[in-house]
């Protein structure tokens, strides 16, 4: 089996790679239609045109649109991301500052989204073709229609205005000098070994996380739900009856197992939006990660980092899709033996 | 009495439909059925068979239940039995054994993970323990590499192979009743004869009774002790297993022996039924005997008055007002049909190869040829039969033929022009020469079209500006010519019966006049009776327009009930071909003789 | 038969959820369309005198003023109302374009299958990589602020959404030997896409356009919320949002309005995409006709 999942790894990055090649060139080639001038915004505003015109030379932006990418490309497979316009930063220790920041949310919120997610679909199963269970799948539509930032709003008004129960603004109290050594600062809090710290920093997660993965979790209940609904029909389900198993042991061993599977192909593509949707959750909390850089570097038309960004989010999206597959192909006997 | 293993008493289930309606499924049936024997429950689907067995978990389908009489298991009541005693019986005194082996067992559980979890239930604390009594039972069942096998996945066995396993479940716990609901009609001929072998061999074994559910009369009658025959929720007639195959008392009975075609008896026409059992909505309304609107030998009397099951004779019942005329149904002996003459063939298949790439693991690809160098010929109005097992490669022969797949190399020719010629003009050349009538019904017709509609289709391609009117007169003429009534034509597929949309699908290919049909496994699957009046329906056909057919079956006597010719396929290759009485009298090949073997189960019973 | 025929293809209308969702959605588009009848006050009309006023029911409200004012002193009643009219506009020009993009690519990479097939799916593979709301941030940087450009970068961001979803429809279609039948009886391409299987996956297709009606108007709202959408001068709901998360302790209500504008479109949008794929999925007819 590990041997089959190296394999699977491997193909995947193979896919990924070209996959990202593509990525990056889109972006390159959307960003340069753009209506404004970057180098003129880099300028003071009195700037003279001939200023303006030696500045477009020195980024590179008078060239060819082709060869404009290969400097990029040939750069960026170097380390080197290009500078910040706005902020006059290397754009790889910007995003080495805020990529971490993002990826601990995503991964509490996705906890979140499959534990509420699996809960959800045993208990709509559990409840189905009851008064109850009708209900409870018309309030599944209900809450499915709640897109993550109206969550993160309504808990910001509910336990942090209303009851303020909770800290609805950036990573870390600023009583607190913030640890730096892997990024992540749960890890980091523990590895300076400060319990209050690491209690303050998970707060600050509690309420963005936890829109995030309420809202993501409802696809994956109802998915969950109907895919057990199909299975109970299965054959295998009926002769496992017909041995005597019991009710419980059916749904645990022989159903749920089966059910998985379809469940984990959604979450796949369930969770590169999740990891989409922190950008909006990161602007409504003042969470400084890459959902802000981006903002802010769309504000400002700064092109290194949209494009740096987007590059990143997408190659984290491969990621989580090739973990989902991973997981797939050790849950689902078929695909290792096939 | 007290000695049945399995005593009905006057058992009846009903359905409750959404509008409180009642409709009875199942009436008056009872039967006892002692240790160590064998009960047969035969009849058609929807007769209400697989019923019994469902009720005796208590697994009816949502709306049905018991709505009368009793069934008792060992003296104990199982109607009035709470859940959780009844679950107690189940896998440890009563047994089942499934219809479909390959989808009964978990598909993400070893086989070992399934058994143990079985005898773990049964009160076998220690794994090893398991473990031994795993590979045992494995062994008993004839199942090599036990060991190895507890290892394996459900998808990695055969279908043979994981019925065996279900069986040496089944065992395990020494049941005192063992329920096998079709455990063979989804496995292919020489592994049913094997399956049916082991049943035996194990009821002998563990001494268990057996309650046998199927459609097929002839094994039933090899297989059981007694048989109880079923027709529309009724038994009509009950009696010992050879007894009742050889002499039937129930008109029923006699017309389901005589319509099902045989591999060794001499040629005789099919007996063909009328019109079709009645559904389980029209139930409730019928009055006097059931089988009254089809039988050959109704009376007065039958419209009225609903026989009962009676003893007719020694251990002999029949629910029938006129036994006595019963074996006077006969059918009459079938003219050998005129060789037709020679001509210059209308399909010519010369070298004919399909190789298939299928990925295996990581990097490496194995070939499979599903074809492997097939030549062969047929002629103007020559009924040609191609039989073999599944994966033989017959249907991909079918699909070759008529385009749907391009072949790897080799040559076919229609009416002695190349049929892969991708021009247009010669595509249309092939649609005019050859159609094809598609297995399954359920999937070969649209669901959204009407039948009037889908037997057109033709005119739909090539006549597109056809008015209405004329299309459904087109249409009315087809539907008469295979026997439907022109009110059909408004139907959708789903509320067409499944003899009905096989005769639509025929119907189909026949609208552009073909001179070759390429019909693949159109019978199988369907109730004898309408299998009979299907065969009875090409035979017509072939009288009244004229056409090549290449009949591929998996049933050696429909097919020699149909053709003349007939081409033996096994792995990709023809093994045998010739005139269908003499491949089948004296088979060469030793494949041929194993299938020819293996359909002559139930012969003992048939030459008595 | 005709009557017959017509009440079975019109099931769907007696399905709750669907009545719901027709309601909510009804609602919603007349507000849209009618907003300059219906609005009390213009929706760009400042009044600094009376700034973030409560609704009128609650102490301190004006009458003049139903839903309150924001902090500009604008009627948050009537920037509802025309905020409704960019909402409509994106879901419904939006949703249309990218389901005739996406259902079109699905139909030919499912039906054809190989190399069409293939070059949809690595295109499908690399509009996935990219969360919607990034590639349609970077679109929008692109494309410039404005209405007609949310739309085009929703369509360009969400015909993945159609075409992996109904591709797999049209897999499971074309797999039916009706299919095969068709061609065999001398059926163009274009006839069996267009008369066998289409019938098919319109059920699907329609669910979905639903659906995706409901996650424009949430795209639109989340692009305006970060000020990418219509301009200062117009009002939408994503950019009341904005506005109201600035006075979020002096007035809750100015938060809670708008977000509740786009719950219940989204709801209705959803309500009935859900009623409409139980009344029309034929496999779930084909179970409650048995």
């Amino acid at each position: 089996m590990i041997v089959q999942l190296l394999g699977l790894f491997a193909r995947r990055l193979l896919v990924a790679i070209p996959i990202l090649l593509v990525v990056s060139a889109l972006v390159f080639v959307v960003l340069r239609v753009l209506p404004v001038d970057p180098a003129a915004m880099s300028m003071p505003p009195n700037a003279t045109k001939a200023e303006i015109e030696m500045k477009r030379q020195e980024m590179g932006l008078d060239r060819p649109l082709p060869e404009q990418y290969a400097i990029w490309l040939g750069q960026t497979l170097k380390g080197d991301l290009g500078t910040s316009i706005h902020f006059r930063r290397a754009v790889s220790s910007l995003i080495a500052e805020t990529l971490p920041a993002t990826i601990e949310l995503a991964a509490l919120a996705m906890l979140i989204a499959a534990v509420l997610g699996f809960a959800g679909g045993l208990l709509l199963f559990h409840l189905r073709g009851t008064l109850r269970g009708e209900a409870a799948d018309l309030g599944s539509t209900v809450l499915m229609s709640a897109p993550d930032f109206l969550w993160g709003l309504m808990f910001i008004l509910a336990f942090g205005v209303v009851w303020p129960l909770l800290p609805f603004t950036g990573r870390l109290a600023s009583s607190f000098a913030r640890p730096v050594h892997t990024g992540f600062l749960i890890l980091d809090t523990l590895i300076e070994g400060r319990p209050d710290m690491f209690l303050d920093a998970l707060k600050h997660m509690v309420l963005p996380a936890t829109a995030l993965g309420l809202a993501f979790s409802v696809p994956i209940m109802r998915v969950l739900r109907s895919s057990l609904y199909e299975i109970d029909h299965a054959d295998y389900i009926r002769q496992a009856r017909l041995r005597g198993v019991s009710e419980g042991r059916i749904l645990l061993r022989h159903a749920l197992k089966n059910a998985i599977l379809p469940t984990l192909t959604l979450m796949g593509v369930q969770f590169g939006f999740l990891f989409g949707g922190t950008l909006l959750i990161e602007v409504i909390y003042s969470y400084p990660g890459l959902g802000n850089l981006m903002v802010d570097a769309v504000r400002n038309a700064d092109l290194p980092i949209i494009q740096a960004v987007a590059l990143a989010y997408a190659a984290v999206v491969l990621l989580i899709n090739m973990i989902v597959d991973g997981l797939y192909l050790v849950l689902n006997p078929r695909l290792r033996t096939a | 009495m007290t000695s049945s293993v399995l005593a009905a008493e006057n058992l009846a289930v009903e359905s409750r439909l959404h509008d409180g309606r009642r409709l009875p499924v199942l009436s008056g049936i009872s039967f006892a059925l002692e240790a160590g024997k064998v009960l047969g429950l035969v009849g058609e689907s929807g007769a209400g068979k697989s019923m019994i067995g469902r009720a005796v978990a208590q697994l009816l389908p949502p709306g049905f239940s018991v709505a009368g009489g009793s069934l008792a298991f060992a003296g104990r009541d199982l109607v009035r039995m709470g859940v959780q005693a009844r679950r107690q019986l189940l896998g440890r005194e009563i047994a089942f054994i499934p219809q479909e082996p390959l989808s009964a067992l978990n598909p993400v559980m070893t086989i070992g993970a399934q058994f143990g979890e079985h005898l773990a239930r049964l009160g076998i604390t220690s794994q090893m323990r398991r473990r031994e009594e795993a590979r045992a039972m494995l062994e008993a069942v004839h199942l090599p590499r036990a060991a190895e096998l507890l290892r394996q996945f459900p998808h990695e066995l055969s279908g043979g192979m994981c019925q065996r396993v279900l069986i040496a479940m089944a065992f395990a716990s020494r049941p005192k009743l063992v329920i096998a609901d079709e455990p063979t009609t989804a496995l292919d001929a020489t592994i049913q004869a094997r399956i049916i072998g082991l049943m035996g061999e194990m009821r002998d074994a563990y001494g268990a009774a057996l309650m046998f559910i199927t459609h097929d009369l002839r094994l039933a009658a090899e297989f059981c002790d007694e048989i109880v025959v079923l027709y529309a929720g009724r038994a009509v007639e009950k009696g010992e297993a050879r007894k009742l195959l050889s002499s039937p008392l129930h008109p029923y009975t006699r017309c389901l022996q005589l319509a099902v075609p045989s591999l060794s008896a001499p040629e005789r026409e099919l007996f063909t039924l009328p019109g079709e059992m009645p559904g389980l909505a029209r139930l409730g309304a019928l009055e006097g005997c059931r089988f009254a609107p089809r039988c050959p030998n109704v009376g007065e009397i039958c419209r009225k008055e609903e026989p009962k099951l009676l003893a007719v004779a020694p251990s002999r019942e029949a629910a029938c007002f006129r036994t006595e005329l019963t074996l006077a149904i006969e059918t009459l002996n079938q003219a050998a049909p005129a060789s037709p003459k020679r001509t210059a063939p209308l399909l010519r298949v010369d070298g004919l190869k399909k190789r298939y790439v299928s990925r295996r693991g990581l990097f490496g690809s194995t070939d499979v040829l599903a074809i492997d160098d097939v030549s062969f010929a047929v002629a103007e109005n020559e009924f040609v039969g191609v039989v073999g097992e599944s994966g033989s490669g017959k249907s991909t022969l079918a699909k070759l033929i008529i385009g749907l797949e391009r072949p790897s190399s080799g040559r076919i020719e229609l009416c002695g022009q190349d049929a892969f010629d991708r021009s247009e003009a010669a595509r249309r050349r092939r649609i005019e020469t050859a159609q094809m009538v598609f297995q399954d019904p359920q999937s070969a017709l649209n669901p959204r079209r009407r039948a009037a509609s889908i037997v057109t289709q033709v005119l739909e391609a090539a006549a597109p500006r056809l008015s209405l009117n004329e299309r459904q007169q087109r249409a009315e003429e087809l539907l008469a010519e295979v026997g439907l009534s022109a009110e059909l034509g408004g139907r959708y597929p789903s509320q067409l019966s499944g003899g009905q949309k096989q005769r639509v699908n025929i119907a189909r290919a026949l609208c552009a006049a073909p001179k070759l049909l390429i019909a693949d496994e159109i019978v199988s699957g369907l109730d004898v009776s309408v299998q009979a009046q299907l065969i009875a329906l090409l035979h017509r056909l072939r009288r009244e327009l004229s056409f090549a057919l290449l009949f591929i079956s998996h049933d050696l006597a429909v097919v020699r009930k149909l053709c003349e010719r007939v081409l033996v396929m096994w792995r990709g290759k023809v093994v045998e071909e010739g005139l269908t009485a003499q491949v089948f009298a004296t088979p060469q090949h030793p494949y041929t003789r194993e299938l020819v073997g293996a359909s002559n189960t139930g012969r003992i019973a048939n030459s008595e | 038969m005709g009557k017959r025929f017509l009440k079975k293809e019109l099931a769907f209308l007696r399905s709750g959820r669907v009545i719901v969702g027709v309601a909510l959605v009804g609602i919603v588009v007349s507000c849209a369309l009618f907003a300059p009848f219906l609005a009390p006050h213009d929706p760009e009309e400042q009044n600094l005198i009376t700034t973030l006023l409560p609704p009128a029911w609650s102490a301190g409200g004006d009458p003049a003023y139903l839903l309150g004012t924001d902090s500009l002193g604008r009627d948050v009643l009537s920037r509802l109302l025309y905020g409704a009219r960019v909402a409509m506009t994106v879901a419904v020009a939006a949703s249309f374009g990218a389901m005739l993009i996406g259902s079109t690519l699905a139909h030919l990479a499912g039906y054809f299958g190989g190399k069409v097939d293939w070059l949809i799916g690595r295109a499908v593979d690399v509009w996935m990589s990219f969360p919607p709301v990034v590639l349609s941030l970077v679109l929008m940087t692109g494309l410039g602020a404005g209405i007609s450009s949310v739309i085009l970068a929703i369509v360009l961001v969400d015909w993945t959404r159609f075409c992996r979803v109904l591709r797999a429809e049209v897999l499971v279609t074309r797999r039916q030997d009706y299919v095969a039948a068709a061609r065999l009886v001398g059926f163009s391409h274009w006839r069996t896409l267009t008369r066998e299987i289409l019938p098919a996956t319109m059920p699907l297709l329609i669910t979905l356009l639903s659906i995706e009606m409901g996650i424009a108007v949430i795209v639109e709202a989340i692009l305006s919320f970060v000020g990418m959408s219509v301009g200062a001068n117009q009002s939408a709901w994503g950019q009341m949002i904005a506005d109201a998360r600035q006075t979020l302790y002096e007035s809750g209500w100015n938060l809670v309005l708008p977000m509740l504008a786009i719950f219940v479109t989204v709801l209705g949008f959803n309500l009935l995409g859900d009623g409409l794929r139980r009344t029309l999925d034929p496999r779930l007819l084909q179970a409650r006709e048995l």
